[in-house]
């Protein structure tokens, strides 16, 4: 990334030479005219980007009040001192103007740093009337350094410090502070005298002390009599918005998809839909075709292992062969998508955009997370019950506003799910408080996390690099970046977070209920609940016995831990939102109202209205669930969600306009997504990228198509597997031709299936499926894993999805296979080679293990005959039956394994039964280990 | 430099990889080809690899011994005599830096060093008297005494000083190096990690974590007892007739899978790495083999007596790796012996009398065997620790301590390219934050890359639309003046 602070701090340290060699009588020697020198310089360089239509950074430098306010990241002058002042910097440096054609002369360079070393007078223009201090100055440090004891939550002395009239309103003491009159204030004795914030405190709380030049500042605007600007809050998508041109908004990704229809093609008999179409018309171009449709057994494997994660069941093979009918495949790949093992598989694909982890991070201790499981549950409930994208989205995004579950009769499983899916947000490792303390900085950092995941993820943009600083390469200026932080305030308030109280779950310490949990789980589990518990007090009351007590034991071990949800929640009345110059939360910039990025806003104004950026309605005669909605920047209006409640609204209202069946992001980023776990690479392949530096679609078209199409079917995500695996693209053989080598290298234009190796979870389920090991028991707590003292993580039998994941402990088979690390979250796993993972599957003694078992399923269902066993091995394995070549390698390698292990060793005899059965163990595991088990064609 | 510049993060299967297709049924001697010198970055698209690749420019260190002294240790108790301290030692000054320091509660006055300092070498560098072998070195060491961090708790600290960055999640320096050079060993990982035995450093195995790099660039834990690395051999092994019937079907096997998919780059380094896991067995298994070493040389490790053994076998293990090419390798300590809130005259004169002797041994050992200038050694925690005494549950002085401080710290290093007998950079007369030639973190990091040939600017890799670079994008200054 490259950033100008960067650049600058070197600058100013070549500077000070530059400077020093010119005379300071020289300096004065002309005097520069602002309006006659300085004025047509800037005009002719700067204006386009830095004047009163564009202010890129925040930047104008039309008026001399806006070169005094300088930019988002602080002054860019100062009055006498040309190397302090970026703006000489980067004129010097030849930095700006960007294009280098425009840059400014030697002669302009000194003009410029004249001007500011003889005191960047601004002429007669007048001064502007800002204020030199206001309460927008003030609120910033009260909040950093009072509001933890005089705020919201707690109001000590009772005082409540976040408002100028509630500073006069006052506490016990009576008003803290004295208009006018510094010295006779009680909030500046106090901090002076270092007795606030109270030292012995510090910790506790997490506050640091006032700085000096805060103290000033507070100082200052007392003794101004505590004057109050009237400032709206920077807003996004207006008329003139000066930080977002209109041709900002032309780039491809943040206009709607287009309607599109299929083209014509030559090979007009290879399409089955119109996915065909685009990929043919592309290939076409090149003078290729699809590829053959693969065969059967290939199918089968490749469609089971998408969609379930695991191969098919011998039978489910059987089945499929023996349906000679048309739709044998369509109706393959509905029973697929029926299968309770669907959810697990797709709903992991989720659960790395959502960074899932049964703990939080960051720390030494990391937390536990004891109820995480009922959102990864909710995930793959979600996705086996094909929830619609648009509701699975305002589910996790606001939950807990969609209804009220405070006044609620009854806690239904839907307003459980509400909550439930709201720890979609809090995913991200939370380490306050995981020590002893929980700083803002650490805060900041969660809710950094929550935008990475959220821009990334959701919205296929690099929303993190605006924390800083504008975006250096999208649309995305500063102040986006701090609406978007403010949408979340309601429940994510770095002034005023909820401080965990530690409780011990089952002997591990963490976050307490309350601050990351809520109860509210369904009347019916509570009920379920609370009828044991009578039993359990009625056993206590009554006589006892061993047969009392064993049932007792058993109630007690049903009972489990006090159930809790992990959630977050709209607390309302947030503190203000500040930008952060430069990142830093020391200082705070212009204060800013919630709301989405404006180059996804259509401006109010109509007037700038641009052909295609904005269409019209849907095609007519589509079922659009919501017709005709066009990205206004009004639709984002956030209000309490129902009457009563006390929740902001902001998280709801954004989820709605995420949602929005024209929003040019969310659609293409899901259909995106969902044709890379298909295809290997997405259709653009920067999957959490769709900006400028992303990388563009290689079929445009049909990227827009599938989302239009997505869209109209209910944003259903089966209807779109569904039409993705019947197109002739899927279904493609994966041979590599000389003609895809010449014309096709990369395969960027789908000119054959991508072969792929299975991905972890799938890998070790398989292992223990083929095995007859696989645990699949659905749902609950996670299964934890075993530490083992070399440091081995074990992870019992469970499919991988309900398996705990500990951040610091991984576990080991899945870790060698690129399970990826969650920080905060994984939107494209990388595929390595590497020796570990030979050594993984060669001398495990789990995957030995599991070998055996392989083995002794095979001789119970197959017998004794080395021909039945290889075929029945390949059957279970691979899904079909071996070539000639590969059973004769496997039945003479049986022979000699089974010599070699009758022969008498040390370890003394074996009989012939069962060095047969070693020898099958050693096949089996050989298979495991082979590229054709591990390769998906 | 273009070669590294050009690797995108870009994970899809390379099929330019290898050049043009590798015929079926090719031999392992053959496939070994693949992983040797010749192939350079310029044709890695897709799968990330270790192959050993060009510097930026020339430097003489070729590998890294990291001797990582996690805690944080006291910078005025051993490399920054502070006169002002003994002469203030009992007045008060928590006041003055009460947003500086982590315990408020136990913050007691300023406090005198226990130990005493000297003036050692021909430079003339000062120690005390807590390291008296390290001081035999002192012209071979390039000392920071202006090192300052951004957190004074450990988990962030430690994210900071190994990865540069504050969130965790970001590759660490040693992923960074070997991502930028690879491996000069084929047979062994290209980034070893020496724990301790007796347990992980804080923040575990973040410490050495590739981050968003591929793990291949991630490092590996070896232990320096029992089996080095994790399934390097079977808990019970087959015959070696067994093991090679079993090799010979799997390559028989996996050679049918190959002759029907041509051109599959992946098949062919697949085939290679099950190769390179059995050289790997040997070589990892020859480098741990400390019984080849003369009694005279385990004694200059301080190898079998009781403070020094377990750090000199590391210290040892380090050299032989470095011997066969390993690029990276980094020593820990159990959880953080320099951590020293109580008791500093005894519990930190116990972390040196468990490093100082190794440490120095290995100076002299690679000395002797012409290895130092060409490896890097680093020395230095994640920060420095407060002129302030911190004082016990009990308030008694006499076990006094000192907290965590961000503003000041020491690190040094010798080795390739080190001007040795440099002290560089300057505290304040308390020892409290570094005022003089201040060295920032990404300094530090700028610096080693430096001296390894890397351009800290130009070795990134493309995440996200962003160029993450080690230094991030804070400002960073290679400290030229402790280079010869």
């Amino acid at each position: 990334m490259s950033c100008w602070h960067h650049t600058l701090v070197r600058v100013l340290v070549v500077l000070g030479f530059v400077t020093g060699a010119v005379s300071a009588g020289e300096a004065q020697k002309e005097r520069v005219s602002f309006e006659a020198d300085l004025q047509p310089l800037l005009k002719a360089k700067c204006f386009r980007c830095h004047g009163a239509e564009v202010r890129k950074g925040e930047l104008s430098l039309h008026t001399a009040a806006g070169i005094r306010k300088g930019s988002e990241s602080g002054a860019v002058v100062v009055p006498g001192d040309s190397a302090k002042s970026r703006l000489f910097e980067l004129v010097h440096k030849r930095e700006m103007p960007p294009e280098k054609k425009e840059a400014l002369s030697d002669r302009e360079v000194d003009l410029v740093r004249r001007w500011i070393d003889g005191g960047a007078t601004m002429g007669k223009e007048v001064a502007p009337n800002k204020l030199e201090v206001s309460q927008h100055d003030v609120i910033p440090i009260v909040l950093l350094r009072c509001t933890a004891c005089h705020g919201r939550q707690k109001q000590e002395a009772g005082l409540d410090l976040r408002t100028r009239s509630a500073m006069l309103k006052g506490g016990k003491s009576g008003p803290v502070f004295v208009p006018g009159k510094p010295d006779e204030s009680l909030l500046l004795k106090r901090i002076r005298a270092e007795e606030m914030p109270p030292r012995s405190r510090l910790t506790e709380v997490s506050v640091k002390p006032m700085e000096a030049e805060e103290l000033s500042k507070l100082t200052r605007w007392i003794e101004l009599g505590a004057p109050e600007a009237v400032e709206e809050p920077e807003v996004a998508g207006t008329a003139t918005d000066p930080l977002v041109r209109a041709e900002d908004r032309d780039f491809w990704s943040f206009q709607p998809p287009q309607a599109v229809t299929a083209p014509n093609v030559k090979h007009a008999d290879r399409v089955r839909n119109s996915i065909d179409a685009f990929v043919l018309q592309k290939l076409e171009e090149k003078g290729l075709s699809l590829s053959p449709e693969a065969d059967r057994l290939t199918l089968i494997r490749r469609a089971a292992f998408d969609l379930t994660g695991l191969p098919p069941e011998p039978a489910e093979v059987e089945a499929f062969l023996a349906d000679r009918a048309d739709d044998a495949y369509e109706k393959l790949i509905d029973r697929l998508l029926a299968s309770a093992r669907y959810g697990e598989r797709w709903g992991r694909h989720w659960l790395d955009v959502a960074g899932y982890a049964d703990c939080e991070g960051r720390r030494e201790q990391h937390l536990p997370r004891p109820f995480a499981w009922r959102y990864r549950d909710y995930v793959i409930r979600s996705f086996n019950a094909d929830k619609p994208y648009d509701r699975f989205l305002q589910e996790q995004f606001a939950g807990d506003d969609l209804a009220d579950y405070e006044h609620a009769a009854e806690i239904t499983q839907e307003l459980e799910d509400n909550l439930v899916a709201t720890a979609f947000l809090r995913m991200a490792p939370d380490p306050t408080w995981a020590n002893l303390t929980g700083f803002v900085p650490d805060r900041l950092e969660v809710m950094a996390d929550v935008i990475d995941v959220i821009g990334s993820g959701v919205m296929g943009l690099t929303m993190k690099c605006a924390r800083c600083h504008s975006h250096k390469f999208d649309p995305i200026p500063q102040r986006d970046y701090y609406r978007l932080v403010a949408i979340f305030k309601g429940a994510y308030d770095e002034h005023d977070w909820l401080k965990p109280e530690l409780i011990s779950y089952g002997g591990a310490m963490s976050a307490g209920f309350g601050e990351r949990y809520l109860p509210h789980v369904t009347t019916a589990e509570r009920t379920r609940r609370e009828r044991l518990l009578d039993e359990i007090n009625a056993l206590k009351a009554g006589p006892q016995s061993p047969d009392v007590e064993k049932r007792f034991k058993e109630l007690e071990a049903q009972r489990g831990p006090e159930p809790r949800i992990m959630a977050l929640w709209d607390r309302g009345d947030p503190s203000p939102t500040y930008i952060y110059r430069r990142g830093d939360h020391n200082i705070a910039g212009s204060l800013v109202s919630p709301g989405p990025p404006a180059v996804l806003c259509r401006p109010s104004n109509p007037k700038r209205e641009r052909g295609r950026a904005f269409p019209d309605a849907p095609d007519s005669g589509t079922e659009s669930r919501e017709a005709s909605a066009l990205a206004d920047a009004s639709s984002y209006w956030a209000r309490p969600p129902f009457a009563g409640a006390k929740s902001t609204g902001r998280r709801l209202a954004f989820a709605r306009w995420l949602t929005r069946a024209d929003h040019p992001l969310t659609a293409r980023v899901m259909v995106n997504r969902v044709w890379k776990h298909h295809f290997g690479v997405g259709l653009v392949r920067s999957v959490g990228n769709f900006g400028k530096t992303g990388d563009r679609p290689t079929h445009p078209e049909l990227l827009d198509w599938l989302a239009r199409e997505f869209v109209q079917r209910g944003w259903s995500l089966k209807a779109l597997h569904r039409t993705i695996m019947t197109s002739n693209t899927y279904r493609q053989r994966s041979l590599v031709k000389a003609e895809h080598e010449q014309l096709d290298p990369d395969n960027r234009l789908l000119s054959r299936m991508p072969m792929r190796r299975m991905e972890a979870e799938s890998l070790r389920d398989t292992l223990l499926l083929v095995a007859g090991q696989l645990n699949e028991t659905r749902f609950g707590p996670a299964d934890a894993v075993q530490v083992r003292a070399d440091g081995l993580v074990l992870s019992g039998k469970r499919r991988s999805v309900y398996v705990q994941q500990l951040r610091k402990h991984p576990a080991s088979l899945l870790e060698s296979f690129d399970l990826p690390a969650m920080n905060p979250n994984c939107l494209q796993r990388s595929e390595s080679l590497v020796a570990p993972q030979a050594l993984h599957l060669m001398n495990d003694a789990g995957v030995r293990e599991l070998a055996g078992q392989f083995a002794d399923r095979v001789l119970r269902e197959a017998g004794a005959d080395p021909q039945q066993q290889v075929q029945h091995v390949y059957a279970i394995a691979l899904s079909r039956p071996a070539s000639g070549d590969e059973q004769d390698a496997c039945v003479q390698s049986l022979e000699r394994l089974t010599d070699e292990w009758s022969r008498p060793s040390s370890a003394g005899a074996v009989s012939r039964t069962d060095a047969a059965r070693r020898a099958l163990a050693t096949v089996c595991h050989t298979l495991m280990n082979s590229a054709t088990f591990l390769y998906v064609d | 430099m273009k070669t590294i510049c050009e690797q995108s993060h870009d994970l899809t299967i390379g099929r330019r990889s290898f050049g043009t297709s590798i015929a079926a049924g090719l031999n392992a001697a053959a496939l070994l080809h693949l992983f040797g010198d010749d192939l350079r970055a310029t044709e890695q698209r897709g799968s990330p690899d270790l192959r050993s690749r060009p510097t930026h420019f020339s430097a003489k260190a070729k590998s890294v011994i990291h001797l990582f002294m996690n805690g944080g240790p006291s910078q005025m108790d051993l490399f920054d005599p502070k006169v002002e301290l003994d002469r203030h030692h009992g007045e008060a000054y928590f006041s003055k830096i009460a947003g500086e320091v982590e315990n408020v509660a136990d913050a007691g006055a300023l406090m005198r060093s226990p130990f005493k300092f000297a003036q050692h070498g021909e430079c003339g560098m000062w120690v005390s008297n807590a390291l008296p072998h390290l001081t035999r070195h002192v012209d071979d060491i390039a000392l920071i005494r202006s090192l300052h961090t951004t957190n004074i708790t450990h988990e962030p600290a430690l994210y900071i000083i190994q990865t540069g960055q504050m969130p965790s999640g970001y590759p660490t320096l040693g992923s960074w190096v070997v991502y930028g050079l690879g491996s000069e060993s084929q047979n062994l990982p290209a980034y070893v990690v020496l724990d301790d035995p007796l347990g992980l450093p804080i923040n575990g195995v973040e410490n050495w974590h590739a981050g968003f790099l591929p793990p291949i660039y991630q490092g590996t834990r070896f232990r320096s007892v029992g089996s080095p690395v994790l399934n390097l051999r079977p808990e019970v092994a087959d015959s070696p007739e067994i093991a090679r019937l079993q090799r010979d079907l799997l390559s028989r096997l996996d050679r049918l899978h190959q002759r029907q998919r041509p051109a599959q780059p992946n098949l062919d380094a697949r085939i290679a790495s099950y190769e390179l896991a059995a050289r790997m067995q040997m070589s990892a298994t020859d480098a741990l083999d400390l019984s080849q070493e003369t009694a005279q040389t385990q004694a200059l490790y301080g190898i079998g007596s009781p403070p020094t053994d377990s750090y000199g076998r590391r210290c040892l293990i380090a050299r032989r790796l470095v011997e066969r090419g390993v690029r990276f390798v980094q020593l820990f300590i159990n959880a953080q012996i320099w951590d020293n809130h109580t008791g500093l005259a005894t519990d930190m004169k116990a972390a040196c009398d468990r490093t100082d002797l190794p440490i120095a041994g290995l100076l002299q050992d690679l000395k002797q065997r012409g290895l130092l200038d060409e490896t890097l050694i680093i020395w230095g925690g994640e920060f420095g620790r407060l002129p302030i005494a911190q004082l016990p549950k009990d308030k008694d002085e006499r076990k006094a301590g000192r907290d965590h401080n961000k503003n000041a710290a020491c690190c040094w290093f010798a080795g390739g390219g080190v001007r040795g007998g440099t002290t560089y950079g300057a505290t304040d007369d308390l020892g409290f934050a570094a005022v003089e030639n201040r060295v920032s973190v990404p300094d530090y990091h700028a610096t080693i890359l430096h001296l390894l040939g890397l351009n800290h600017e130009e070795l990134f890799v493309n995440e996200h639309g962003l160029k993450e670079k080690l230094t991030g994008v804070q400002p960073a200054r290679v400290v030229r003046e402790i280079m010869a």
